[in-house]
């Protein structure tokens, strides 16, 4: 009321200013220009949205032609001929460390433990002396100048005892005398000095618990390996008895088992001998296809190059470099290299690579009759590392007669159609820049890492964001709301950098600790084998998706009717049951739609990903079930954080960064649009 | 069962036998929720109190000034890490290290290692970031209040305003690294610049000379710049200052307009004498929200603005000769540091040791210290708008 009145003083002050306005510029009244003004300023939303799409648009318009030169370019130069045929080499290799990781686990299964006691001995001494790296560095500097000393002392000695120095020479060779005497004694007073900081610091290091972190040494053997440490530091020789007896315990065991793993050993090296023949029928099939293509290459610069030679040729005035200039330009090749004739070599291949395909087949066949079963072996990881070659065995021979038919029906000038391109970067398996043989630009590495990632960030934050949203919002006192909700707005306010930080200093480590607890041994995908990966990323997101996933959802609790509460309670329905079955369901949509928006968050988010997700440009494997959440990978983001900065601009790795962004672009505009779909059904039951 | 419920008239009601069993399950599920709950705050906890452990003894420390002043004052630089003559591994700044050098000649140091960016001080990202902010600010506060005066005070139901609240929505849930690749391509590759004829770069969309002084506009963008990237900050930022200043403009009673239109006062005059006063605080709390958003930002700014190497603050080294206006805009065409990409860079850029962990944490301190006393200032200026204004 009493703003009221004062604004009615003020009105009645102005009020003689309240005239008809006389008609301004353009005939538009003051009036007008500030509708227009403010107007204006509020299109410029949309405005701003249509600039985001043509300035993607732009940078990444030539992306699509430019790839399909690309991709034809690699048909022509018979290099997608080679890929095909290369299938045979990569499904080898893979198959052949599965059965090299079988074989050695196997060898080691008898000495497995002695093994891990000296590979953790070996550990806690590096641990040691890392810890000790100063002090230590120091004494061997401190030597080195008490050699030298000693040197010159010796040569001072000698010059003495030679006894034909003119007294003046003879004074002062005897005052350096005792001066090398005294800085002799001053650097072993050091020595000593420093020795004791040395042998100080290690039995500090050995009590402490930092250096025994993570190795499995106890008792008996602690002490042994203290001892063996001690040894080391003073300088003994020969090695610790404890670490003597387990080295010959390992090798009599090993010397034991191999005569039996014999046929085991034989077998693998027949298969992995087996493909050697198909390498070098494919290496002079690789290097004329890389030629080619190096011509395809040059062809393609060579009217930029020639313009450029003939340009310089106009402007310098010495008539000589201008010859010479000319030359060059005249020398340029402009011709497309004869795609036709170096197809030729291909296609008399065709024949051969069926029938080393053929070869290759019969001698793995052979090999793999001589292999143990898999229930044979004793180790576990041994059988399952066989029973994977095993079961990858078929599938490989299927690949093999893939290949051949592939390479039966490839043309190097069908062309290469625009569907195919544009699958090959919305749905390709690889994304290989700045190698020498071809840039691959396929999406789908860094798509499955973006939403295996968001995926991991939703699962674990929405019962964390909906659970407090729950509680914040129909159990909490007043008192406790006043402490959570401004707790989560500060939560919201972490800076992604900071938790990407977080992530590499202090999640990182713990996990990876965590995951090698002994009890833990049973969770998939544990131990993990890299700090950096993808469940880090999930864990951080999830954190960050909280605030608001659970700011959303409590909107939409709130607003659920208040008659819809009441008569609940009035029926005589506990807390829990008006909170699950009646407040709940009917936020439902709304609910819905907070989490589409906070995946639409999670997936645009950068830094943390960029910071901890691990930098591994590959689809995941994800025949580890679950256990894939271990694996490192890239997202969409971060490989346009990554690559944008570094890249040339205007060229096809520039364009296809853009075309990533394009893609997120469209992904959070079809999220937003599910949102805003589900939150209207939302209204429609809400009132 | 039913002829329980027929007794009570209670369709939810429970046999008594039950009803120790219900009992329990509510106790066990409101244990759960805040269980829950109670978990996110302790998991921020953890994060807040691992920042503070680390970061706080770089900052402060035991004899006066009780701050690390070096930390506040001085650029980045290398930081060498050096054995003395005692056989002690310690660390110093690179102009540190040459000062003492200097200062004792009888005694012998020899470098253990050194490390980019890990030594001196934040003052470069810390200015750096504030001018970023302050551009940003200027910006998306004059657009985004007016753009929110519009919406709450103009609106009338149509075509045009759905498309506005639709593109602003959208708009908010864009990802923040597609800003920055929208940046770099509209600010820092093609928005309009004043060059010398002469000087216009080959990636210029078009040029148009202007007759008689030399210059021409050339579509050539500003490269990575402060400028650059305030503008980018402030696209990013605009949705959510429009929405909140749009909620406080609604929260000013209706009353208030009608009373000021029924007294004669024009549309402009009702919205400046009003609602604007009584929409000034929460509008004030929105900015101050943004301000948390966008010094919190990396991805924006990665192409558009920052840079992890500079030897000088932005107003030192400028040409004296040139005149006003070139010396202005020399000072928003340059690229600058700023503390998320500084951090960004310690931590992910440059290799880890124990060294340089005290620039990591100190810094990763102090931005979190920054970004929490404006998100507390917004906390703590809404609660006390939400005392005094209400009507």
């Amino acid at each position: 009321m009493q703003i009221v009145s004062e604004q009615k003083d003020k009105n009645k002050r102005v009020s003689g200013r309240f005239v008809a306005e006389s008609r301004g510029f353009l005939g538009l009244t003051r009036a007008d220009l500030i509708h227009y003004f403010f107007g204006g300023n509020a299109s410029l939303a949309i405005f701003i949205l249509l600039l985001i799409c043509v300035f993607l648009f732009k940078e990444a318009a030539g992306f699509l032609p430019d790839h399909h030169r690309g991709l034809t370019k690699w048909r022509q130069s018979g290099q997608e001929f080679v890929d095909i045929l290369n299938v045979a080499v990569d499904g080898h290799t893979r198959l052949g460390s599965s059965l090299n990781i079988s074989y050695y686990a196997e060898l080691n299964s008898s000495s497995k433990e002695e093994q891990a006691k000296l590979f953790a001995s070996r550990a806690v001494l590096q641990r040691v002396k890392a810890a000790l790296r100063g002090p230590s560095g120091r004494l061997r500097k401190l030597a080195a100048e008490l050699e030298e000393v000693r040197e010159d002392l010796a040569d001072t000695e000698q010059d003495l005892a030679g006894g034909v120095l003119e007294p003046a020479k003879r004074a002062l060779s005897e005052a350096e005398l005792s001066g090398h005497r005294a800085m002799i004694a001053a650097i072993e007073a050091r020595i000593v000095v420093i020795e004791a900081r040395v042998v100080e610091g290690m039995e500090e290091a050995l009590a402490g618990q930092e250096v025994w972190e993570g190795q499995q040494l106890e008792g008996a053997d602690r002490q042994a390996v203290s001892e063996m440490v001690r040894g080391e530091f003073d300088g003994q020789v020969g090695t610790h008895p404890w670490v003597a007896e387990l080295e010959q315990t390992v090798r009599t065991r090993k010397a034991e088992r191999i005569p039996q793993l014999a046929g085991f050993k034989n077998a693998s090296g027949n298969f992995r001998d087996a493909i050697k023949p198909m390498k070098t029928f494919i290496a002079p099939l690789r290097e004329a296809a890389s030629e080619l293509k190096r011509q395809a290459i040059a062809a393609e610069s060579a009217p930029k190059r020639k313009a450029a030679l003939l340009a310089g040729a106009e402007a310098t005035e010495d008539p000589e470099e201008r010859a010479r200039k000319l030359a060059q330009a005249e020398a340029v090749v402009v011709e497309e290299p004869d795609y036709d004739a170096g197809a030729e070599k291909y296609y008399s291949a065709v024949a051969d690579f069926e029938a080393s395909v053929a070869v290759l087949r019969t001698e793995i066949e052979a090999a793999v009759r001589a292999l143990p079963e898999a229930t044979e072996l004793t180790d576990p990881s041994g059988r399952q590392n066989l029973a994977r070659f095993r079961a990858g065995l078929p599938d490989y021979f299927d690949s093999l007669e893939r290949a051949v038919a592939r390479a039966k029906a490839w043309r190097h000038d069908k062309p290469y159609s625009w569907s195919r391109s544009f699958f090959a970067f919305l749905v390709g398996k690889d994304w290989i820049t700045n190698s020498s043989w071809h840039d691959f630009y396929g999406l789908l590495p860094l798509f499955t890492g973006s939403l295996l990632i968001s995926l991991i960030a939703l699962v674990v934050s929405v019962p964390f964001a909906l659970g407090a949203a729950i509680y914040v919002n129909q159990v909490a006192s007043a008192r406790e709301q006043n402490l959570i909700k401004p707790a989560i707005e500060f939560i919201q306010a972490i800076p992604s950098v900071v938790l990407g930080f977080f992530g590499i200093m202090v999640l990182g480590t713990l996990l990876r600790d965590v995951s090698q607890l002994p009890w833990l041994a049973w969770v998939p995908g544990f131990p993990l084998q890299e700090r950096l990966n993808i469940i880090n990323a999930g864990l951080l997101l999830a954190f960050m998706a909280v605030p608001t996933i659970f700011t959303l959802c409590e909107d939409a609790l709130n607003n659920v009717p208040r008659a819809y509460t009441s008569g609940a309670l009035a029926l005589g329905a506990t807390r829990m049951q008006t909170i699950l079955r009646i407040i709940v369901p009917t936020a439902l949509s709304g609910i819905i739609a907070a989490i589409l928006l906070g995946f639409g968050r999670i997936i645009g988010e950068t830094m943390v990903v960029l910071l901890v997700a691990g930098g591994k440009i590959q689809i995941p494997d994800f025949s580890k079930g679950i256990g894939v959440v271990g694996e490192a990978a890239h997202t969409m983001t971060g490989i346009i954080a990554q690559e944008t900065g570094e890249v040339d601009r205007g060229s096809l790795h520039w364009r296809a960064l853009f075309m990533v962004g394009l893609v997120l672009f469209s992904i959070s505009l079809a999220v937003n649009w599910g949102a805003q779909i589900v939150l209207r059904r939302f209204q429609r039951h809400g009132t | 069962m039913a002829n329980h419920q027929q007794e009570t008239g209670n369709p939810f009601a429970a046999p008594p036998r039950q009803e120790d069993r219900r009992a329990s399950r509510e106790r066990v599920l409101t244990l759960a929720f805040r269980l829950l709950t109670y978990a996110i705050l302790a998991c921020a906890l953890s994060i807040f109190l691992g920042v503070v452990m680390r970061g706080a003894p770089v900052i402060f420390q035991a004899e006066a000034p009780f701050i690390n002043t070096d930390f506040f004052t001085r650029l980045p630089e290398t930081l060498v890490v050096y054995e003395d003559d005692q056989g002690e591994v310690r660390k110093l700044s690179a102009t540190r290290f040459e000062e003492m050098r200097s200062a004792n000649p009888g005694r012998r140091f020899s470098i253990v290692d050194s490390y980019s960016y890990s030594g001196g001080g934040i003052l470069g990202p810390l200015v750096g970031t504030a001018l970023l902010i302050a551009i940003c600010m200027a910006i998306s506060l004059s657009v985004g209040i007016a753009s929110a005066i519009y919406l709450s005070e103009y609106s009338s139901k149509g075509r045009f305003m759905s498309t506005v609240r639709l593109a602003i929505l959208n708009l908010a849930g864009v990802p923040s690294i597609v800003f920055g690749l929208f940046g770099l391509g509209l600010f820092c590759l093609a928005a309009p610049n004043l060059v010398p004829v002469d000087q216009i770069a080959d990636r210029s969309l078009f040029s148009v000379p202007i007759p008689l002084t030399g210059a021409a506009v050339s579509f050539e963008g500003w490269g990575a710049c402060m400028l650059a990237g305030g503008c980018t900050l402030a696209i990013m930022i605009l949705p959510v200052i429009i929405t909140a200043a749009e909620e406080s403009l609604r929260a000013v009673p209706q009353g208030f307009r009608e009373a000021s239109l029924a007294l004669g006062a024009t549309r402009w005059q009702t919205i400046r004498k009003s609602v604007l006063p009584y929409a000034f605080p929460g509008m004030l709390t929105a900015s101050i929200l943004g301000i948390t958003r966008v010094a919190g930002e990396t991805a924006p700014i990665m192409f558009t603005a920052a840079v992890a190497h500079k030897d000088k603050l932005p107003w030192i080294g400028q040409d004296p000769d040139s005149s006003w206006a070139g010396r202005f805009l020399d000072f928003f065409f340059q690229s600058v540091q700023a503390l998320p990409y500084h951090i960004y860079t310690v931590a992910a850029k440059i290799p880890q040791s124990e060294y340089n962990k005290d620039m990591q944490y100190g810094s990763v301190f102090v931005f979190m210290a920054l970004v929490f006393f404006f998100a507390a200032l917004s906390i703590w200026l809404r609660a006390r708008i939400r005392r005094r204004l209400h009507w």
